[in-house]
């Protein structure tokens, strides 16, 4: 009997140190993301999302081999762009030339000359299975696309970035209702867009069809927008906070609120950062006892949400998105930039 | 530049009477040599020599050296401020070469300077519509507009309208009610029954609607007269008639088009399309697919402007009223810079400016001859200072138009878009927008 909770005594110990030994992973990777935007010398997308990441997965993604993946692509990538060129001549070819050729990885089938025979170089696939990654964190994670080559919405933009930021070209992150894409400039065209899950270059007016972004979110840059590298951190920040809230269900909000607060800090109008932060808030509320500390919060939770409305913000209801998220295939006609066949292959 | 050479005037005459006095010291060596430029001076110089001839001559050679010293110096000197005359000289050449032309001595021009110079003393918060727009319209007409047969119309459009409102017995003092009676008042068929005066629907002109072959088509003056306009005359008469009605309406602006923007009582935002007479969605608008992302963060289209914004947009449009009719000089100039000293980001007036930097090049590459088109030509404008600035001004204000998000739309891709209004799915946003607004209307008329 004795025996038996000694056994109780050290297996719940062992559980509480790895538990206390994960915390400390999302603290490193907070103040990792935190230091990036402090000193901006120290920036790095890639290092960004495997911290936070490997903080989810309690210490255990394969760094090694995540790396030896992203400098196989790299190089691939290097040999695409000495094997094709693109039919653009402005004086940023070379740059738009890059950004070709990591499309190509992300969404073209293509073939390899490996020692004389051809190899098809197969592109990353959609997943449709979990797209918020409801069931596990993992289904949204870069690390997860690179091993099962299927990703979503989040991995797949996420990976194009870190693979631009890798052969020394910039690539900017934007946000639509539960969905992230691609925007980039070129001398030729100016702005435009980069879908990764259908592999179409869409026009802004594709995006306002999901029927849930308000005009005001727009203009006030909710959605749309050509997010900067600081920007992003934000992004990576949100997804720190929301790893740490499904590892530790019961936590009293503090990590999750300092994440809130420094992502919003970045980026005042990201949305996503402002409803977790007045979720977080709520949650703490509903276990005040002092009636008029409770009252005060409510007020600020009231303005907060309002702020939220304010900027454009409307729910858009999960199942809506992949009809939507589909609706670029069905309707490829209306909603492609057809300026930009130049990106079809010579 | 004037006063500099007036400045620098007596230096030269001082130069040129003095110089000739000094002779050459090649000269003083060959006294044989008869090819003297002024004689008579050669006259006083040889009998001073001779002075000294026979007595010294180290003495007559030291005197030589300084001589041909004095000389040196007096032709540094002349070099030296021939030089600088040269330079101002052809300054002055190169900004009379380079300049467009102004064409403030064309029979007409003063309308404009005169609205300009009014337009300059308003009260950027607080004007009249109906004024500033008839000025800038009879600027264009030289003054040919009776203002009060003018002042008439709109009056008694306004006293339509408000008994309109009273027979339906809508709250007059109702911001929608209103904007519903005006939106009304060009889409629909009205009449009173106290005297049965009838007013048609304002129809849409299709015939040069961007007003390209004649300006004038733009203007209310025309539309009260034919009844028929576009997306120009069309929303400025609404804000006219608003302004007469003390209704509160806003001009918004789209790729190559304008619309009405008005706020009901809930704080709730509608767009009114008076050249289709519907209500569309804001989504119908950016949907166009001619609105970046970018344009909208810029807030260069779909804004409801202010009184400031929207004088920013009458400059815009004396100044495209004097190009169409005389064409590119500084008054352009002058009045884009007053408009987007208003409104910085007015993407009408940043456009105008382009345009106007563009002239200004090739009016510059003309007059050196030179062809954008041919690459040795191309060459060739490094050497002239001022003509590179230009190309530089001129690329600049492109390059703040690609950044405010600015996409070319073609006169078909617009024409296709406005016709799209007739859709069923916009007809039905219409018609369910036009119940809420009457609904509201309705309701606080019964209360």
């Amino acid at each position: 009997m004795k025996l038996k909770i000694f056994l109780v005594v050290i297996l719940f110990s062992r559980f509480c140190a790895t538990a206390q030994n994960q915390e400390k992973l999302f603290e490193q990777s907070y103040d990792l993301l935190n230091s990036m935007l402090l000193n901006g010398n120290t920036y790095s997308f890639k290092k960004a999302v495997f911290s936070a990441e490997n903080a989810y997965l309690s210490n255990k993604l394969d760094t090694v081999l995540i790396n030896k993946k992203i400098k196989t692509l790299k190089n691939l990538s290097y040999s695409i762009l000495n094997s094709k060129t693109l039919e653009y001549s402005e004086r940023d070819k070379e740059i738009v030339n890059k950004r070709a050729s990591i499309f190509a990885i992300m969404c073209d089938t293509i073939p390899i000359n490996f020692n004389g025979r051809i190899l098809k170089y197969e592109p990353f696939g959609y997943d449709f299975t979990d797209v918020f990654g409801q069931s596990t964190k993992e289904n949204l994670f870069v690390s997860k696309l690179l091993n099962t080559r299927k990703g979503n919405c989040h991995s797949l933009p996420y990976l194009y970035k870190i693979l631009a930021e890798e052969i020394g070209i910039e690539a900017h992150l934007a946000l639509a209702p539960n969905h992230v894409y691609i925007k980039h400039k070129s001398i030729k065209e100016g702005w435009y867009n980069t879908e990764l899950t259908s592999g179409i270059f869409p026009i802004d007016a594709w995006i306002m069809a999901s029927g849930f972004v308000h005009i005001d979110a727009i203009t006030n840059g909710v959605y749309m927008k050509a997010l900067n590298n600081r920007e992003s951190i934000a992004l990576v920040l949100i997804d720190l906070a929301d790893n740490y809230k499904t590892i530790f269900p019961k936590n009293d909000g503090e990590f999750i609120l300092k994440c809130c607060e420094t992502a919003i800090k970045e980026y005042p109008n990201f949305a996503t950062a402002l409803i977790l932060k007045a979720e977080t808030y709520k949650k703490q509320i509903e276990k005040e006892t002092n009636t008029e500390k409770h009252d005060d919060f409510l007020k600020d939770l009231e303005k907060q949400y309002a702020f939220i409305h304010k900027i454009g913000y409307r729910n858009m209801p999960k199942d809506m998105y992949l009809s939507w998220l589909v609706s670029l295939k069905t309707e490829r006609n209306k909603y492609e930039n057809k300026k930009l066949n130049i990106f079809d292959k010579k | 530049m004037k006063i500099l050479i007036l400045l620098l005037l007596p230096l030269f005459v001082f130069a040129q009477v003095n110089l000739p006095t000094v002779p050459q010291p090649s000269q003083i060596s060959s006294y044989s040599n008869q090819n003297y430029s002024n004689p008579s001076n050669q006259n006083i110089l040889l009998n001073s020599t001779n002075q000294y001839f026979d007595t010294d001559k180290q003495k007559q050679q030291k005197q030589h050296q300084q001589i041909i010293g004095e000389v040196e110096q007096y032709e540094k000197l002349q070099a030296e401020t021939l030089s600088q005359i040269n330079q101002d000289i052809n300054e002055i050449n190169y900004n009379n070469q380079f300049d467009l032309p102004s064409l403030a001595n064309k029979k007409g021009t003063e309308y404009y300077r005169n609205t300009f110079d009014k337009m300059l003393k308003l009260n950027i918060e607080n004007y009249s519509i109906k004024n500033v727009n008839f000025d800038i319209e009879n600027a264009y007409l030289e003054n040919r507009e009776d203002k009060a047969e003018f002042d008439k119309i709109v009056k008694q459009s306004g006293e339509f309208i408000i008994a309109k409102m009273k027979e339906l017995k809508y709250d007059t003092n109702s911001n929608s009610a209103k904007n519903f009676m005006l939106f009304e008042f060009f889409s629909e068929t009205l009449q009173l029954k106290s005297n049965g005066l009838k007013h048609f629907p304002i129809k849409y002109d299709f015939d040069d609607f961007w007003g390209k072959k004649d300006w004038s088509k733009m203007f209310v003056t025309k539309l009260l007269k034919t009844q028929t306009g576009q997306c120009h005359s069309m929303p400025l008469l609404y804000l006219t008639l608003a302004e007469e009605i003390g209704a509160e309406a806003y001009l918004s602006l789209s790729p190559n088009h304008s619309y009405i923007k008005f706020q009901d009582e809930n704080e709730k935002w509608y767009n009114l399309e008076l050249t289709n007479g519907m209500l569309t969605v804001s989504s119908f608008i950016f949907n166009s697919g001619f609105i970046r992302a970018e344009a909208m963060q810029n807030k260069i289209y779909m804004q409801n402007l202010s009184k400031k914004e929207l004088l920013s947009q009458f400059y815009v449009d004396l100044a495209s009223g004097y190009l169409h009719k005389f064409g590119y000089d500084d008054f352009v100039e002058k009045a884009v810079n007053k408009a987007l000293e208003l409104y910085p980001n007015n993407i009408n007036a940043n456009m105008v400016k382009a345009n106007y930097n563009n002239e200004r090049l090739i009016y510059a590459l003309t007059q050196l001859k030179i062809n954008p088109k041919k690459k040795e030509d191309i060459e060739r404008i490094g050497n002239y200072p001022e003509v590179v600035e230009l190309f530089k001004i001129r690329n600049k204000q492109y390059q703040i138009i690609d950044d405010l998000g600015f996409q070319e739309m073609s006169i078909e891709a617009y024409e296709n878009w406005l016709s799209s209004l007739k859709e069923t799915k916009n007809k039905l946003d219409n018609d369910n927008l036009k119940k809420q607004v009457k609904g509201l209307i309705i309701k606080k008329a019964r209360n």
